[in-house]
Formats: C-alpha cells, structure tokens, sequence
C-alpha cells in the first residue's frame, strides 16, 4: 500500500476527491513521517496537530456531505514562520519575534485555506528571511535530509527540507535572492518565484518590498502550477499587487516543447561553477532538447550591471526596516545577520534610486540579450556544490562570510529582473547532494516556465527520488 | 582603492543611524565595500537622466510573451 505521506499535491488532492484516502489519512500520515524524522531535520517551528486533524475531519465531512471541493482540498501543508495568522505566533524565526501574535491572516493562507488545504503548522526558516543557508541561532539550524551535515539552502529552509523529506506535499517558501529556489535547489525539490508582484504579499513578514515573492515549494512542477493558480493574481490588501489575469497552469502543461527556445547566458552564472554542477547542468538540457527543445548559449553583458545593483536593494531595505531593533537590541539576532544588516546603513541613498531607476531598462536590456528568439532562459540553481553547514557558519568563524553569501549568486539576478523563474532537481553531486536548474521566462508568463519545468520532470526522476533518514 | 571603507563606513553608520557595529560580522560585511565601490564606479555614466523607478513596472508590463 503507498506510504500517503509521499504522494504529491495533485496525487493527494486527486486520491481525496476520488474517496481513495480520507483527509485525515493523509495528515495522520504527515505527522507520523514528522514524529519519525523532524528529531533529526529540524523543519518544524510549530505543529498545529489537533487543528490539522480537525480540519481534516472537516474535509472529510464536506465530502461525505457532497460539497464542491477546491483544488488543493485534503492537501496537507505547511508554511515557512513568516505567514500571519490571526492570533497564531509567528516568529519569523526570529528571537525579536518569538511571542508575535499578529492580528491579520495573509492573503495567501487565506486562499489555500479556500481551495482545502491543510495547514498543519510553521516551519523553520533563517532568521527574518536573511541568509541564503538555512542556518538559525534560534531555532537550530535545519539540515539537508539527503545529508544532515549540509545545508539545506535558506531562507524558506524548513518548506525544502520538509518537501522532500516528505512531511508534508508543499509549503510555502518566500523569495528575495533566492530563498525560495535554493532550498529547492539544495534539497532536490521544485521551487517557484513568480513575477515581481504576481503574488500577494499582504500579511507576510517584509524584508526588501521591492523583491520579495511569495510561492510553492513542491515535489513536481505540476503541484508548484496548481498552487500559483490558487495564490496568484491582484489582491485590494497589497496595493502592489499586479492586476494581470491568471491563467489556469496546469493546464498548460502539454510535456510539448517543440518550437521551444532555451537561451543560456555565457556570462555570470558559470564563473568559478564547480564541474560537477556544469556536468549536471548540462545534462539537463539534453533532456530538454530531446523533449523538442532548442538550446542557444547567449551573451548577456547586462548581468555585471545586474549583479552590481541587486547586492544593493534589499540590503538597504532590510537595513531600513529593521533600524530600531539594530539601535535597541542587536545582541537579540544571530551573529551573521546583525553584521549583514549593519553594512547596509552605509551604503549611499544615490547608490539604492541608481540601482532602483536602472532596474527597468536593465530588464528591458536583459529580455533583448536573453529573450529574443528565445522563451525561456536557463542557468544552474547554484554555482558550487551544497556546502556544509560547518563551512559557511558565519557565526563560528566570519571566514566563512564569503562562502555563505557565495550561495546564492546565481539567484539574485532574477530577482532584481523581476521575472518568474522555477528550480528543478536535475542530478546529484559527487557527495549525494542534489544540483538544481533555473527555467526563467518572461514577466507574467509563469506558466512559460512551468511547462518547461514539467516537460524536463516528464523524462527524468530526480525529483521522485526519497532521501532515507 | 586608497582608503579604507571600513572605519570610515562604521563612523557614518552611528552619525546617521545611530547604530553600532555588533559583532567582527559587521566589520567583514563592511570589508566589501571596496569591490561594490569598484563595481558602481564601473556602471557610472549608465544612468539616464529620466530614469525613475517607476520605470521597472511598466517594464515588466512590456516585456510580456506577446501571448501570455
């Protein structure tokens, strides 16, 4: 009989709607894979246990009773520490935050909870969504189920590690530089950053307003597309919310990718990339290619440009926003993010409006060296093989600064573009780690990058594949 | 680059912020100014005039797939 614990969103929602596994099967079975493994993982802030059987029960209820399911009904799920909910603590994995009890639910709990969902609970995550490893002072560090001495990839650590540890079918992550498509990356699952905007953000906890996203951490890119049909789209509580129509994006994944463009970019994304990771990489795009793909290598002078200014914004924001607890308390954060956020109360006012009026024409600029001819760019997920929790703890040795920011070098650009972008597992490194693949398309066309990210996992296993704990 | 970023950045953090540098963390974070500082000097002249940012907003409305 299947472990219910392994299937995926749409295997546990289909299951459900077909009465072939009760909600309350399919949670029981999260929390004993919880119960078994978390000792050692470390996901898991708060297990909402009795509320997630509840709910179930609930569901199951309102199916015996023949009410009209949503699209995630039965799914259980649960959600980095950062997403409010009235009266639940959220601590943002943070010691600023431990006892915050916010008065508003986020849109975007609030729209899983209408499509079914199951939310049982918070995960771990880096402390305020601000380091790109998973490490955290307060909570202990979250570690890689596929080798607990590695890092699972941060900020949204506990949503990658939860995934594919298989504790729950999804999470929701968040994404500034990255922190949505690294622990994807890192952990051997799927990830999704939508267009700047796509997602509300009303009710998550801020870190740089200009880049943050909200989105999926999934087994499968078919998952991560049912929950942005589900959470995507304008909402009247966050005024920069983009009004764009949201298409369904499961049903555009065909498995097609005939008169398919892959452009991918000579510069950036492989100085100093480690082979193994290029070997894999490339790899990937044979698949793609044999799917009825084209693959182009491209050059892209704009991404020096781009790599200079993103290192600004969020670092400036961040610092901004957290201005008085730096004054007040800076012994209450861990060591590595007091020195990140002192940095950014240097760096000059011209340098952020620079890096915020160039943003636009740099994407335009982008689009035209990546896009033309082309419908999807492609980069590996991470230079360099996962690292060790050891060697990029900033707060046992600041020599490992330059290794822990090092993570996520390939990400941040397409934050600061703006543009939708999926990571996939495509391979294992020499240790057992797993290597990940960046799809990225246009603005809006989330679903461009989700039906390519489909077709890859059509023709190959890495994501299906279980690490043993 | 001649001077060093870092007493300098950490004596305009408290004249400005009022913030103190907290850890040996802080001091590392500062010792990267020098590279971003050679980084902008190396895009100096690329802004133009009317440029806003605004400007990322309605890029992102017209670099759309023509059918997404």
């Amino acid at each position: 009989m299947t472990d219910l614990a392994t299937l995926s969103v749409t295997e546990a929602a289909d299951a459900f709607a077909k009465g072939e596994a009760t909600a309350e099967a399919l949670v029981r079975a999260s929390l004993a894979r919880i119960d078994a493994h978390d000792g050692k993982v470390n996901a898991v802030i708060r297990l909402d246990r009795e509320a997630a059987l509840e709910a179930a029960a609930a569901q199951d209820k309102a199916r015996a009773g023949g009410v009209r399911l949503g699209a995630l009904a039965g799914v259980p799920m649960m959600h980095k520490d950062m997403y409010y909910r009235a009266g639940k603590v959220s601590s943002c994995g943070s010691k600023i935050r431990k006892g915050f009890r916010p008065t508003v639910t986020a849109t975007v709990l609030r729209k899983l909870d209408a499509a079914g969902a199951i939310d049982m609970g918070t995960l771990n995550m880096a402390e305020f969504a601000q380091n790109p490893t998973g490490h955290n002072a307060h909570f202990g560090d979250c570690r890689n189920p596929w080798n607990l001495a590695y890092c699972t990839g941060g900020s949204s650590s506990g949503s990658g590690a939860g995934v594919a540890a298989r504790f729950f079918a999804a999470a929701l992550g968040s994404d500034t530089g990255g922190s949505i498509r690294l622990p994807a990356g890192i952990c051997g699952v799927t990830g999704i950053k939508g267009t700047q905007t796509r997602v509300s953000r009303a009710g998550v906890m801020p870190l740089s307003f200009s880049m943050d996203n909200v989105g999926p951490l999934t087994r499968t890119a078919r998952d991560a597309a049912r929950i942005m049909t589900v959470i995507a789209g304008q909402d009247p509580l966050d005024a920069t919310s983009a009004p764009e129509a949201v298409p369904d994006y499961e049903a555009a994944l065909t498995g097609d990718l005939r008169g398919i463009s892959l452009a991918v970019p000579r510069e950036w994304f492989f100085d100093g990339a480690d082979e193994v990771v290029v070997k894999g990489f490339e790899s990937a795009l044979e698949v793609l290619k044999a799917r009825g793909a084209k693959v182009d290598y491209v050059s892209c002078p704009s991404l020096r440009a781009i790599g200079t200014y993103v290192s600004v914004v969020s670092r400036v924001e961040g610092a901004t926003i957290h201005a008085n607890w730096m004054r007040e308390h800076p012994g209450d954060y861990a060591i590595h993010l007091s020195g990140r956020l002192f940095g950014g109360y240097a760096i000059p006012g011209h340098y952020y409006v620079e890096a915020l009026s160039r943003r636009g024409p740099l994407l335009r600029q982008f689009c035209k060296e990546a896009f033309a001819g082309h419908q999807i760019v492609a980069t590996p997920t991470l230079r360099m093989r996962v690292p060790t929790l050891a060697e990029t703890d900033i707060d046992a040795d600041t020599a490992n600064w330059a290794r822990h920011m090092a993570v996520s070098a390939n990400t941040r650009p397409f934050n600061y573009l703006g543009i939708p972008t999926v990571s996939v597992p495509c391979g294992f490194d020499d240790r057992g780690l797993p290597i990940g693949m960046q799809l990225s398309a246009r603005p809006f066309a989330e679903g461009r990058a989700l039906q390519a990210a489909d077709a890859y996992q059509r023709d190959t296993d890495w994501h299906a594949r279980v690490p043993v704990l | 680059m001649a001077t060093d970023p870092v007493p300098l950045s950490m004596e305009a953090i408290r004249l400005w912020s009022g913030v103190e540098c907290p850890s040996p963390a802080g001091k590392r974070g500062l010792e990267d100014f020098a590279a971003l500082i050679t980084e902008f000097e190396a895009v100096r002249g690329t802004l133009v005039f009317e440029d806003e940012p605004s400007t990322f907003e309605a890029a992102l409305r017209a670099e759309q797939e023509p059918e997404a």
